[in-house]
């Protein structure tokens, strides 16, 4: 859902200037210049699902091309477009009856629907490896596509598209009364928790339903206020943190941070600055609140999703008046409540400084043998919750996940380096007292063959914690359609019986985060 | 001792995770098991050694079993091999 953004963004913006001209020149819509633009802004929401289909089987480790299939069979114009069907009577729609009366598919696509498509994605990339499998490998080349397609198509059509169609109905609806129950009372909570949901990286899932939203027909995306306030309260808090900082690298995170977040990129904000101090971060999510019922009060809907802040203007241009309401408020509340009860702290400005010298690979001068330190900065996050089912089952060794903030790795202890790999995405060390430990750099990256990974180890050198080992793109791993989670795994942890997890959430490089 | 040989054919060769999973498979033996690739040789149960050794797809390594349930330990180890690598 994420990496199809830049589609939704186009003719997002393009809907909302379409609109504009309208509303701005009389006759407009009758133009061939209309019909024209019309068309152009509209064609990723007319065949949404196949775009979706295509990105899900790439996060999927499916084969694109075959998800590409799945996706517009679902809309193929033999199918008759789900959009008109509204206005069908139930008898006129023409049914294949593939078993008489026990297996029959109605000849129903599935336009404007997301949910059923990521499913039947899921399900595909599922049957496309088991096949890859155990098929030989003579014959895979043929068997397994023709397989792969033929098994999903009937699924989809039969089974998953009608079940999951209806289950999507249901979380539209759900969303949609949560957002507007008790006079924006719903609102008024999604907004507090939206915060809550980016640190805990879920918020990604609500593109799921903006996206359900959108393609309905005529749809509007009216969760967009939700998240808009949410940001910028977020926005106006870390402004207020910059401005009132007397730390010159407090000051210096925090500002750019906030124009970043007023622009609708918040995680800087939140991570860099709101968290690490706890009030802002309150301070804001009380903002949000408030400018998210105001938002649902005044039935903002939005032509897109994923543009939030300021640029929001262009999705939101039949609510000029109201959209600048929900952003004052939201700020207006953030900032003035960041600005009277959050304090510096002299301590925790020392500190900070300590930390962020740390952060540039700072060799330490004393290690405890019984502590791992921090590999990376960036987000730690429980073995169970690392994107994959080995690294997650602990079948490599017990330890922690790290979602990177930036792409470079020290040695988590004094040891050797064991092994490299050859595609430079993992390192095996082994420290203090036979710790035997992977740090594996992203989920799947080993199909990267290397790119974008750099390692400045070899096998045998010896290390001390706080070395730099290896550097690698984020932006890359992330292009290439993996997860960055880095799995910090203590293989031999059955060894060391006092194995403990001491820190989770946001940490420096390092910080000690496991003791054994 | 039992032993049996086996060609890679999996394009990444026993990378990072699959070696994991060959060390988990290793463990539920009683049997020692040693997989010797040239002049190299690892125990088995040893994900760093294993990992060290490098092997590449059409690398071909000996895989060793000695102990009580050598017969058992070296068709598990087989069928392992075969279903992932």
């Amino acid at each position: 859902m994420f990496l199809i953004l830049p589609a939704i963004v186009a003719s997002g913006l393009m809907m909302g200037l379409v609109e504009a001209l309208v509303k701005a020149v009389p006759g407009f819509s009758d133009s061939a210049w209309y019909g024209i633009l019309d068309m152009i802004s509209n064609t990723a929401f007319t065949f949404l699902p196949a775009i979706i289909a295509v990105s899900a089987a790439r996060v999927f480790g499916g084969n694109i091309f075959l998800g590409g299939v799945i996706g517009m069979l679902m809309i193929h114009p033999g199918l008759i477009n789900a959009w008109s069907v509204a206005g069908m009577a139930e008898s006129d729609i023409p049914v294949w009856h593939l078993i008489g009366n026990i297996f029959t598919i109605r000849q129903v696509g599935y336009q404007g629907h997301v949910i059923p498509v990521v499913i039947a994605v899921w399900l595909m990339c599922i049957i496309e490896k088991w096949l890859h499998k155990h098929v030989p490998e003579m014959v895979d080349l043929f068997v397994t596509p023709l397989l792969t397609v033929m098994v999903t198509a009937f699924l989809t059509l039969g089974i998953i598209g009608p079940i999951f169609s209806t289950a999507e109905g249901y979380v539209l609806t759900f969303a949609k009364w949560v957002i507007t129950v008790g006079y924006g009372f719903g609102a008024m909570i999604m907004g507090a928790l939206y915060p809550v949901t980016v640190v805990a990286g879920i918020h990604h899932m609500y593109n799921v339903i903006e996206a359900g939203m959108l393609s309905e027909a005529g749809g509007l995306n009216t969760w967009m206020p939700v998240a808009s306030a949410a940001n910028f309260a977020q926005c106006a808090a870390c402004l207020a943190v910059g401005l009132k900082a007397k730390n010159a690298k407090t000051k210096s995170v925090a500002i750019p941070s906030s124009l970043s977040a007023a622009l609708g990129i918040t995680e800087p904000a939140i991570f860099g600055v709101n968290l690490r101090f706890t009030k802002p971060l309150l301070c804001g999510i009380a903002g949000g609140a408030v400018g998210a019922l105001l938002g649902s009060v005044m039935h903002i809907g939005a032509t897109a999703y994923g543009v939030t802040g300021i640029p929001g203007y262009l999705t939101t241009l039949d609510y000029p008046l109201q959209y600048t309401v929900v952003l004052a408020v939201s700020f207006t509340i953030a900032f003035a409540l960041t600005w009277v009860f959050w304090k510096e702290d002299e301590e925790d400005v020392k500190k900070a400084e300590e930390k962020t010298q740390d952060q540039a690979g700072k060799i330490l001068e004393e290690t405890n043998a019984d502590t791992i330190y921090a590999p990376l900065a960036g987000n730690v996050i429980a073995l169970e919750q690392i994107p994959d089912d080995t690294f997650a089952s602990g079948v490599l060794g017990n330890g922690v996940g790290i979602e990177p903030a930036a792409g470079e790795v020290f040695a988590p202890f004094d040891g050797t380096i064991a092994t490299v790999s050859d595609t430079k995405h993992a390192i095996g060390l082994i420290g203090p007292e036979e710790m035997e430990m992977l740090i594996h750099v992203g989920v799947d990256t080993v199909k990267m063959q290397g790119e974008g990974f750099e390692v400045f180890v070899s096998e045998g050198d010896t290390v001390k914690a706080g070395q730099r080992l290896m550097t690698f793109s984020i932006d890359k791993i992330k292009e290439s359609g993996y997860s960055t989670t880095t799995a910090v795994l203590l293989n031999n942890s059955d060894d060391f019986g006092n194995f403990k997890v001491i820190k989770t959430g946001p940490v420096k490089v390092s910080e000690p985060i496991i003791t054994i | 001792m039992k032993s049996f040989d086996y060609t890679i054919t999996d394009e990444a060769g026993i990378h990072a995770r699959p070696a994991g999973l060959l060390v988990k498979e290793a463990k539920k033996y009683q049997s020692k098991i040693v997989v010797k690739m040239g002049s190299k040789a690892a125990e088995a149960t040893k994900l760093m050694a294993i990992m060290g050794m490098g092997v590449k797809k059409g690398d071909t390594v000996t895989v060793e079993a000695e102990g009580g349930d050598e017969d058992v330990a070296v068709n598990g180890m087989k069928a392992f091999f075969e279903n992932n690598f």
